[in-house]
């Protein structure tokens, strides 16, 4: 059988090794693909060709040397990485004037180990500008597309790593959520989208945004592949030491099923307003599905969730605004110059190179961490934080794993949300995971009944436990069938 | 403007000083593994880290953290054991990320302090103490036989981060003032450094002077810092205000910058208490500024006036893990603590039979007191305690102010030539005097004292009969003198001293001269 776009990891792995195809022909069609389907998406801000090229005949090369079978599932897989990913001698530009033209001297630990494990890497993907967004719309490059419908937005922030996976032009994608950033586009583009417990996966490299709720995951299109991923990705970085020693086994994990597994639903989440229809009803069909499937279902609470948007917008935007301060024009980055003093060269610097989105997450964290307000906002946002935790903690004495919306409908059209408090609200089942640390994803169930476009919903798993919603996951993948490469982008057509 | 000793009469100072020690002894920087170097070319010792690049994280240095434990340890602090990391929010081009990592409420070392021993003039600044008797106290202070000991609180000791060094073109002597451009050397950032605050508990100058001379002692003795004031790994600024002797309440602080020596440090707090006491009485204001002490001009100049507190956006580290540190970490540290100076000067005074003056003076400098202990064991006699804790304190100490340059360790007086100039001294060959100029010769000539006593001739006469001719002699020659001295003025046994000395060439025992001529022109 000859490679197609439309491949999972397994099917490539096994092709190569029988030779059917080499990675290089792996390589290739993907770039033929991406040069056909991008121009639509938009989802790559720059291609790597030499370093695809250069990984593929390493792969070639232990196929011809009959060493293959050392190298891991992983070997001739084509991966891309979020524009926030440092990949030496790449641009990283986080989608923004400021970084437009930065070249990154060094290698996140979350790219090299999709590298080192044979991956195939085909360039950089659009996001928000600095992640800041749920649409990708603020990125200063143009905006991606959802390849199930161009005229709706892929969600974001991490909208060109959803879109690629969705639209085959990756196996795997890289994304990095903060309040949702991977979850809900993943729902959007009908892919699977891993946020991992806090801790699980290296941040070095990965440019911060909230360095306290960032983490990085993968899209693909397979609760495998994302098991896959999660296998190579996670585990102690001696860079990060935010990181912890663990030891993945997800790929593992996925034939364990879930009989006996309780899984957890909140009525409150159900019976809010904002909450679609037939996003309802596929949570709904979820349950039942896992029920069938032998699992238990039952009610728990989380009585502060509530507070979460509230105690992320204002965590996010402090962590934010220190973490941007770096951007100032002297070292790297876009620079005004012609500037008598300092200052004008500094606000000049930043006035044109950051969006209306960055201006105003640094101005609220600046605001919110001065003296007098810090300890208005800032301490009660950090006891939230405490009792959201807490509030998981004890649901998860009840159940093994959470099921609830990912994002509260389907993705939507470009320009339709412009308030940017609106715009936040569609985090609004994704942040109080990032604000309690636990692991979330969230996994395709087919079409909406009303909008015929993609809808996920979303497994949590206790910290560390993450185990438990690939459990899951796998359990609806088997009702549901892998989400398939949006019907536009299909090899062959 | 009134003398200090003046000013001190009627006003109160109230000083607190913040000490900056860069841990110069490890290898490598707070957060990364760059090399720590002075003097390397530009920006060779940098990485994303220490650049601030997007995507770079910290990772703490364990030995840094074990320097501060020590460092805490050694000036009695109690070490939390739940500290974290914040970031002081501000933008600078030798800070890459446009924050300092330094901590916050909590830091690793809290609640020390040190006890100075004040005597000799400066014990008299502390006016208050007048008239007490020895063991009598008042507020942090104790009378002793020769002066006072005073308790200083040590605040906190913190850990943080370096910036880069700016260098500014094309102004005067690198100055920002008429610079085209400035350059930043990123190879000092992320320098490990700990920041030490005193409670606002020092009096004078003198008692701060004694304080950084005794935090500098204690910094060698753990081995954290080089401790060189000159390239700025000890830097201290001092913090002063005033308040009329009697009253509780503080003034209006200044913050005094660049005392980069024991002796600016002590002239640049002397010189803004006496300015800030004559502001006060002539009507005026003391302003919440920082000042520089400007040692060639001998006084201290407005740098920044401070209208509102700086809003630095303290915020939590997120990048680093709050510490928990184990009671083992901390053992294992307080295992590494040698025998720190305050420990060694009472050693010495119960070992050698020292007062407590010598032994604390002896151990000053780590070279003089391992010079000293040294020279006691070779030798080997008791009774040359005294004579050698002199001819260190008096002779060696001197030439160290003196001369900035001079080494004691790698000079040509040894502790065995130090022995043996005491016993030439002691058993009378030669005078205290002729004493002196062998000490200088030894070390100019780098050769052993009875070499140089035996090719300069010297010799102390001390026969009674070769001096008692040589008294007689001088008597008959200067009538008048004689007489005037027996009239009553006594003074002028010194003329006679001086003549007799002159007569023998210096060589003459001048105890025994004094008794001789005496007793004669009595």
């Amino acid at each position: 059988m000859a490679y197609s776009t439309d491949m999972g990891v397994r099917a490539i792995h096994e092709g190569i090794a029988a030779g059917e195809f080499s990675a290089r022909e792996v390589a290739e069609a993907s770039f033929a693909h991406i040069a056909q389907a991008d121009e639509a998406v938009h989802a790559y801000l720059e291609l790597t060709e030499e370093a695809a090229y250069a990984a593929a005949d390493k792969v070639d090369a232990a196929v011809a040397a009959g060493t293959f079978g050392e190298m891991g599932p992983l070997a001739g897989v084509p991966v891309a990485f979020k524009d926030n990913m440092n990949m030496e001698g790449t641009h990283t530009t986080c989608s923004s004037k400021m970084l437009e033209n930065y070249v990154s001297p060094y290698t996140a630990t979350c790219v090299s180990r999709l590298i080192e494990a044979g991956g195939l890497p085909l360039g950089k993907l659009n996001m928000d500008e600095f992640a800041f967004g749920s649409s990708t719309e603020t990125s200063a490059f143009g905006p991606t597309k959802n390849p199930w419908d161009l005229a709706r937005v892929p969600g974001g922030s991490s909208g060109g790593s959803a879109a690629a996976a969705a639209a085959g032009m990756a196996c795997i994608t890289l994304g990095s959520d903060t309040g949702g950033s991977i979850r809900q586009p993943a729902s959007f583009c009908g892919v699977v989208g891993v946020k991992p417990t806090y801790g699980m996966v290296s941040r070095y490299g990965v440019v911060a945004f909230g360095s306290s709720l960032d983490q990085v995951g993968p899209f693909t299109r397979s609760v495998e592949d994302a098991a896959y991923a999660m296998d190579a990705l996670c585990g102690f970085d001696p860079r990060d030491c935010t990181s912890q020693h663990f030891t993945p086994h997800f790929v593992d994990a996925l034939s364990q099923g879930v009989e006996g597994m309780r899984v957890g639903i909140v009525p409150a989440f159900m019976e809010d307003p904002g909450l679609s229809d037939e996003v309802k009803a596929k949570v709904n069909e979820a349950a039942r599905t896992l029920r069938d499937a032998g699992a238990e279902i039952v009610e728990v609470e989380l009585p502060h969730a509530d507070a979460a948007i509230s105690a992320y917008y204002v965590l996010g935007p402090c962590e934010a605004f220190s973490n941007l301060a770096r951007f100032d024009s002297v070292r790297y980055g876009y620079c005004d110059g012609g500037h008598k003093d300092l200052n004008g060269q500094y606000e000049g610097s930043r006035a044109a190179g950051f969006g209306m989105e960055a201006k105003r997450r640094i101005m609220l964290g600046s605001y919110l961490l001065s003296s007098g307000v810090y300890e208005k906002y800032y301490y009660p946002a950090q006891q939230v934080r405490r009792l959201i935790t807490q509030d998981y903690v004890k649901a998860y004495e009840q159940c093994d794993v959470i099921l609830m919306p990912t994002s509260p409908r389907a993705a939507f059209e470009f320009g339709e949300i412009g308030d940017p408090v609106e715009m936040h609200l569609s985090d609004i089942y994704t942040v109080s995971i990032n604000i309690a640390g636990n692991g979330g994803m969230s996994v395709p169930c087919g079409l909406g009944a009303e909008s015929g476009l993609p809808i996920g919903v979303q497994l949590v798993s206790p910290q560390f436990k993450d185990v438990n919603m690939f459990r899951a996951a796998a359990a609806l993948e088997a009702a549901y069938g892998a989400a398939p490469v949006a019907p536009a982008f299909q090899a062959g057509e | 403007m009134k003398t200090l000793e003046e000013v001190l009469q009627d006003w109160e100072a109230v000083i607190g000083l913040e000490v900056h020690a860069e841990l110069t002894t490890l290898n490598t920087k707070m957060f990364c593994g760059c090399k720590l170097e002075f003097g390397a070319e530009p920006n060779t010792h940098t990485c994303p880290v220490c650049l601030g690049l997007p995507g770079a994280l910290p990772v703490p240095n364990k030995a840094a953290i074990e320097s501060i434990v020590l460092a805490g340890l050694a000036t009695g602090c109690d070490i939390e054991k739940h500290s974290m990391f914040y970031r002081k929010n501000y933008m600078y081009p030798d800070m890459s990320k446009n924050f300092q990592t330094t901590q916050g409420p909590v830091a690793f070392c809290m609640r020390g302090g040190l006890d100075l021993d004040v005597d000799g003039i400066g014990a008299k600044e502390r006016v208050e103490l007048a008239g007490l008797d020895a063991g009598e106290s008042r507020g942090n202070a104790t009378r002793t036989e020769d002066g006072y000991v005073a308790h200083v609180g040590i605040t906190r000791i913190h850990m943080e981060e370096d910036a880069g060094k700016m260098v500014h073109i094309g102004g005067g002597e690198g100055r920002i003032a008429g610079a085209t451009h400035s350059l930043v050397d990123y190879n000092r950032a992320g320098t490990p450094l700990i920041e030490l605050v005193t409670e606002p508990e020092l009096r004078t100058p003198e008692e701060a002077r004694l304080f950084m001379q005794k935090l500098r002692q204690i910094y060698l003795a753990i081995g954290i810092s080089d401790c060189s004031m000159e390239e700025g790994s000890l830097r201290c600024d001092g913090n002063i205000s005033l308040r009329r002797r009697g009253e509780t309440a503080f003034g209006t602080k200044t913050e005094l910058k660049n005392m980069n020596s024991f002796k600016n440090l002590h002239d640049g707090l002397a010189y803004e208490i006496c300015r800030q006491a004559q502001v006060l009485e002539e009507g005026g204001t003391i302003y919440q500024e920082t000042r520089h002490w400007d040692p060639s001009a001998k006084r201290t100049i407005v740098m920044r006036v401070k209208e509102t507190a700086d809003d630095y956006r303290l915020c939590p580290e997120p990048d680093m893990a709050p510490f928990d540190l184990s009671d083992e970490f901390i053992e294992n540290v307080r295992a590494r603590l040698p025998e720190l100076p305050d420990q060694k000067a009472k050693r010495f005074a119960a070992q050698f039979g020292l007062s407590s003056y010598d032994a604390r003076h002896l151990v000053e400098h780590r070279a003089t007191s391992v010079f000293f202990e040294a020279a006691m064991e070779l030798a080997g006699d008791a009774k040359l305690a005294k004579p050698l804790a002199n001819l260190v304190i008096n002779d060696v100490m001197a030439r160290m102010n003196a001369d900035e340059a001079f080494d004691l360790e790698a000079s040509a007086l040894s502790p065995a030539r130090a022995v043996e100039l005491v016993k030439l001294t002691a058993s009378d060959a030669i005078s205290s005097k002729q004493a002196k100029e062998v000490f200088a010769a030894v070390i100019d000539e780098d050769k052993d004292p009875a070499v140089i006593v035996e090719e300069r001739g010297m010799k102390q006469v001390s026969d009674t009969g070769a001096i008692e001719a040589v008294v007689d002699e001088i008597i008959a020659a200067h009538p008048d003198e004689a007489a005037r001295y027996k009239e009553g003025e006594t003074k002028l046994i010194g003329f006679f001293v001086g003549q007799c000395m002159k007569q023998m060439r210096g060589q003459g025992n001048p105890k025994m001269i004094n008794q001789i001529l005496a007793k004669k022109l009595g």
